[in-house]
Order: C-alpha cells, then structure tokens, then sequence
C-alpha cells in the first residue's frame, strides 16, 4: 500500500479545525455577523507559455477544500479554505536537463490554501455590484519517476507551485431570497513553477520551469442557491478567453450556516 | 624533416614514437574504394533543404482536439449528430477515411475527451491528435543504402561482389530521431586532428572553417596528403541533406582541420599535443584523435587536461589491436572518451581493442566516408569503406558536438557521462553492464537527444 502524504492529512486536519474553530467561534461577540463553513470543488485550466517553450500548453487543476465564509455585516465576507489539489502539466517539457525529459504522466497532487474578500460596492434597487478578489496557492507535493533504459540507474523528482490571483466586479441580481444571480467578470495573474531534477548516477541536473505571470481575464456566471435555512449551494462557471480558444473555470460549493 | 628548436625540445620527452594511426592499415582495418558508377546508387538530387522548426517542446498532440472513426454500420448523419450533442465546437470530416475531426469542448482535457468518446459502443475509435514533425531524414545519395551506422534498416550492404554482409535492422546510433531534436549549431566546431582534411570534397568543402594547421610540416595548411582525416572529417560532419554523397552525424557543425600525422600516417606525440593545445585554443568544442599510440606519456596526458579543462570533449579511437590494451591517449580515462567499435549487427569488431578505459562504442565496420579524389582515382567516386575504431571515434565525436549545440551550458564531463549513460548494452547477453569489449555500450543518439516521456 502507497504511504499516504502525512502533509496532506496535515492540511485536511487543519482545515478541519478550521472549520470547527469557526463554527465554535462566539460570533455573537466578535464582528462576524455571519459564519457559514462547508466544502468547495473548483476546477480550472489555463492555457500558458513556460519561459523558453516555443509553444502553448495547458495547464489544469482540480482543487478541493474545506471553506470558511465569515460576514462582517454590509456586504464584506471573507472567505478562507484549505484542502488538496491535483494539477496536470499536458506535455511540459524540459529541454535543459542533461536527459530532456517531456512530462505525459498523471496530474501532481499539491496543497492549497485560498482567500476571498467581497465588497459591497453599490445597491441599485434588485441589483447589487460587488468587487471581489480572491487569492489560491498551490504548493506541489515531490513526485518521482525512475528513469529506466540507461546504462545506469536514475531517477527523476518534480515539484510544482503555483498561484493565482483575480479580481473584478460581481452584478448580481437579487432575484429573491432563495436565489441570487450574478455575472463577474475578473482579471486573472497566475504564476506558476515546475522544479524538476534529474539524477543518473553521478550525471545530475535540475531545470526550473516558469511562468511569470499570465494575466487573462474570465467572464462567469454564477448563483447562491439557499436550499435550507442553514444549507446554501453556491455555484459558479464561466470562460477564460485566448486567441484561438477559451479555458474553463468552474466552482460548486455547499455551505452551512452557523 | 627538420623540426623547430622549441618543437623538438618537446618532442624529445614526448618520446619519439611512431604512432599506429588507425588508418585501415593496421591488423583490423580495411579500406575498400568505390568504383565510381559502379555500386554506389545514383539517386536523383532533390534540392529541397529540410528548415526544422523548434524543438520538440509543448505538447505532443493538440490540446483542443481529437480524431474519431465511428463503426462501419455507424450513419454518417447520426455520427455528426452525437458528436454535436456532446458539444463538440466543431466537427469536421475527413471523407475518405471516415474520421472526424473534433475540436474538444472548452476546459475539457484530452484525456477526458477521449475517456467519455470511448465509452460509446459506436465509436471504433478515438485518438489524440498527434503532433507530427518535418522528418529529418537526409537526402544524401548513399544514406539509405549504405550508411547503416546512421539508421540501419536490416540491409544488405552491397560492397562489392565478395563482401555483401547482411545487417541487422536496429544496430546503429539512433541518428535519425535524433536529428529531429538537434541537427547542431555552425557555431560548434569538431577539431579533426588526423592527416588532413581534403578542403575541396563536395561533401566537406562547405563544412571546413579553415586551412587549419599543419603540425606534421610546420605550416598553416592541414590538407589531407593522405585520406584518413578526409574521412573520419566526413563521419564526424560531412555536409548532409546537400543531396550528395553521405549524411554526417552533426548535420550542420563545423569542421577544423588540424594535421598531426604526416602522409605515411604516422605523427609524433609532440605533433599531438601541438594540435591538442592548439585546437582548444582556436575554441574548438570537440576533438577527436582517431589515433593512438602505445606509451604513456605525461606531456600527451597533460594536453588532453588542458583541452578538458577548457570545455572541449575529447574523443580518441581505442585501437585496432583485438586482445592489445586501449592506446593513448584514449585511454586517459580521466580526459578523454575511449571509443570501441562495433559492426552492423551490434557485435564488438573483431579487431577492437579493449580494456578498463573503453568508454563506449560507435559503428567501426564498413563505414562510407569522403576521401580525396586524387587518393581513389578518377575512375571512383570519392568515397570509400573504411573499417576500425578510427571509424567509429568520429560517431562519438559528431554526437558530443550535437549535445554541445542543444545544451552549450554543460560541463565536458557531464557531456562525457551523458554519452556513456545513453549507450545501449548491446553485448548485455554475453556481458552485463559496462564491459571492457564496448565500455557502457553503443552511443544512442535518440536517448540522448530525444526527451524521455514521464509517465
């Protein structure tokens, strides 16, 4: 049997505790005046140039985590999560290491922690526009191949980050209590970093891959659904445009209300 | 021939030996001439030039797109519709085989598309869409039916009507996949240190940086009053896809002639390390010495350091003495790459020599190589078969040239360890792992050159 990451349990746990710390937390006391807790799955891809390749590839993560929303009254929430994510690198090359390696394996499982900060920024009769931004990071477990078929044995271990930031307005519609629509539209920056290295016996090597800093902008639609008095669904999808084509994003939640 | 004062100073302790230049002359070496006209195809010249885009970096298929064949009893109608009812962007046929091409639906991988495509009991079959490169394969006239170090297919190398081997499809050096991921740098340079080189070859004369230097006559003119550095020039980096004559391992690395043995194909140690010293200091990046002689000698060894110290991988041909002991300076083990050789069927040559020192082994039976007219006559076309490890060293040397072009930042040794990693243990069922017959094995260009896919 595989050993199971102690980090990631680590980070489960904490986001565990997270959640229960909030959940226990004398609200009525403090300024949130409203805390909901619950599990979001996010999905995304986007489309990148690494440093030095001469061509585009995708890049795609899968996350899940455990989510704290607190509301401190007049439109302002702060959302915090923590959980895993599973990031696939479609044909990523490293073309400098003494071996060139490509990378056609299985997405990298990674850690990530998120925060998200929404605003009430103006209320126009059913219609309300907020800013919202929101910061995810992605902290890459080691991963190792063995290299087979030289004249000596060797191996290869990847490791990979990356992080993304977005902002932009939200409009919604506060269509009624049960149910509120909204179209958001974000600047994206995503900066991302793959670390492979390289060892046959005594021939060693590593290559960073880098991606700066992509700035793409995303259209979304999205909607609180509440479902109960304490359970709320929250949804979201929407496009990232390119030249020649549109990565995806994707986001369900459900949330509890404390 | 009367040496300068300062030169047989050095040559003095440099011990005065004639050295066994692995000139075909020796007990495994053979050189067969080609009548021109006569065996050597006459293929009609192309003019096209392979213009090779970059390297194999990004994607092997495309990220937005997938190929599909529905069953023969499939409707053409019902299999658009399906594909449209999975939100497929665009769907386009390609009549005359029954495939559709599909542009796969926005955030969608691939590798889902293809795992939700291949669900469907009408679907025969659902393929990624691959990526395809220009094929780097040379149109040089003697490439396919006679370059078997290079690709060997399984031919029968048709010789002459006494020597007609038949070779074994696979035993060769990998150079054609490995010409997709690099076909050298002009800026790299190959330093021949031989008998010469002949500047006016068809296949060479656009490839030889200049007249050289001429350690033999004390000039500044290393033409070839021999042939074997015409030869092993060719190996290492005769003009290639120039729809002429032989495809050379560096396709487009330069070629720096520098004489160290005379017309009798012998030179002294101090014409050596001269050549040594003097080909590291033009900034050569490669050296190769398809020569030996039997002593150790220090000053030699002190040569092959200083060109290593100065980033130049040094390349010699172990011997031609089956059972001797690998010559010098190949075998400093330390400095400089010691190249058996095998034959077309991946066996170590007869006549190879062997020992500790042998790093590695290149193709050394039957190699087609440039040689001066004047030398095969006018009635042959100026190429001829040479066998030994003279032969096989320039494989070694054209490969380290390639590795140098892609990866400039490497250090020597680590050039040298990727060259011996890479070798395939071809006498593994006799002799496993690195052996004193072939060292790691026979150079493999491909795993070189090519990355290797993580799965």
């Amino acid at each position: 049997m595989r050993k199971r990451s102690g980090g990631a349990w680590r980070l489960i746990s904490l986001g565990i505790a997270l959640v229960l710390a909030a959940a226990h937390a004398p609200a009525a006391e403090s300024k949130v005046k409203m805390l909901m807790a619950g599990l979001n799955f996010d999905h995304f891809s986007r489309t990148v140039v690494w440093d030095g390749d001469t061509g585009p590839s995708r890049l795609q993560a899968s996350l899940v985590s455990a989510r704290t929303d607190f509301g401190f009254g007049k439109g302002l929430t702060l959302s915090l999560s923590a959980g895993l994510s599973l990031t696939d690198f479609e044909g990523l090359a490293f073309g400098t290491l003494p071996i060139p390696l490509a990378y056609d394996a299985s997405p990298i499982k990674g850690l990530v922690l998120g925060a998200e900060l929404e605003a009430l920024l103006l209320k126009y009769g059913d219609f309300e526009i907020k800013a919202a931004g929101r910061f995810v990071s992605s902290f890459g477990m080691s991963r190792t191949w063995p290299l087979e078929g030289f004249a000596v044995v060797g191996e290869a271990k990847g490791r990979s980050n990356w992080m993304e930031a977005s902002a932009g307005p939200r409009l919604a519609y506060l269509l009624s209590d049960a149910f509120v629509p909204y179209l958001e539209v974000n600047a994206r920056w995503l900066r991302a970093d793959f670390r492979m290295e390289e060892t046959l016996e005594d021939l060693q090597g590593h290559e960073k891959k880098l991606v700066k800093g992509d700035l793409s902008f995303s259209v979304a639609l999205g909607g609180d659904t509440r479902v109960s008095d304490r359970l709320t669904i929250k949804a979201k999808a929407g496009l990232v445009p390119y030249a020649g084509g549109a990565d995806v994003l994707a986001s369900v939640g459900l949330l509890y209300m404390f | 021939m009367k040496l300068p004062a300062k030169r047989s100073v050095k040559a003095i302790p440099a011990i005065l030996v004639l050295l066994v230049v692995g000139l075909g002359t020796t007990d495994g070496g053979w050189v067969r001439q080609t009548k021109r006209g006569d065996r050597l195809s006459r293929r009609p010249a192309r003019i096209l030039r392979v213009e090779r885009p970059a390297l194999r970096r990004g994607p092997r298929y495309a990220a937005d797109r997938v190929l599909v064949r529905f069953k023969p009893a499939v409707a053409d109608a019902y299999a658009e519709g399906l594909l449209r009812s999975y939100g497929f962007s665009s769907v386009r046929k390609i009549p005359r085989i029954g495939v559709y091409s599909v542009r796969t639906s926005p955030g969608a991988s691939v590798a889902e598309t293809l795992a939700m495509l291949r669900r469907n009991a009408d679907i025969e079959q659902a393929r990624p869409d691959y990526r395809a490169r220009l094929a780097d394969t040379p149109n040089d006239t003697f490439f396919i039916q006679y370059q078997y170090n290079l690709r060997n297919r399984g031919i029968v190398l048709d010789i002459s009507d006494d020597i007609q081997p038949q070779t074994t499809a696979g035993a060769d050096i990998k150079a054609t996949p490995a010409w997709d991921a690099a076909k050298g740098d002009p800026e790299v340079v190959i330093a021949i240190l031989d008998s010469g080189v002949d500047r006016t070859h068809p296949d060479l004369a656009a490839k030889v940086i200049s007249p050289g230097r001429d350690f033999a006559n004390d000039d500044e003119d290393a033409t070839d009053d021999h042939w074997h550095g015409t030869h092993v020039a060719g190996v290492a980096a005769a003009d290639s896809n120039n729809a002429e004559g032989i495809a050379g391992v560096a396709w487009n690395c330069k070629i720096l002639p520098v004489k160290v043995a005379g017309a009798d194909g012998t030179g002294f140690y101090s014409w050596i390390i001269d050549g040594i010293i003097w080909a590291a200091d033009q900034g050569a990046d490669v050296i190769n010495l398809s020569l030996g002689g039997d002593f150790d000698d220090p000053f030699l060894e002190d040569a092959c350091k200083y060109a290593f110290d100065r980033g130049v991988v040094v390349v010699a041909s172990a011997g031609n003495d089956y059972g001797g002991p690998v010559l010098y300076p190949a075998a400093y083990d330390s400095y400089v790459l010691a190249v058996a050789a095998t034959d077309y069927n991946d066996e170590p040559a007869d006549f190879s020599s062997s020992g500790p020192q042998v790093d590695v082994a290149a193709p050394g039976v039957y190699i087609l190589g440039p040689a001066p007219q004047w030398y095969v006559g006018e009635a042959y076309l100026p190429y001829l078969f040479a066998s030994g490890t003279s032969q096989a060293a320039p494989h070694v040397s054209g490969m380290a040239a390639l590795i140098k072009s892609l990866k400039p930042e490497l250090k020597t040794a680590d050039v040298m360890r990727i060259i011996r990693y890479t070798a395939d243990d071809v006498n593994a069922s006799v002799d496993r792992g690195r052996d004193d017959h072939i060292g790691y094995g026979r150079i493999n260009m491909e795993k070189a050159l090519v990355p290797y896919i993580l799965k």
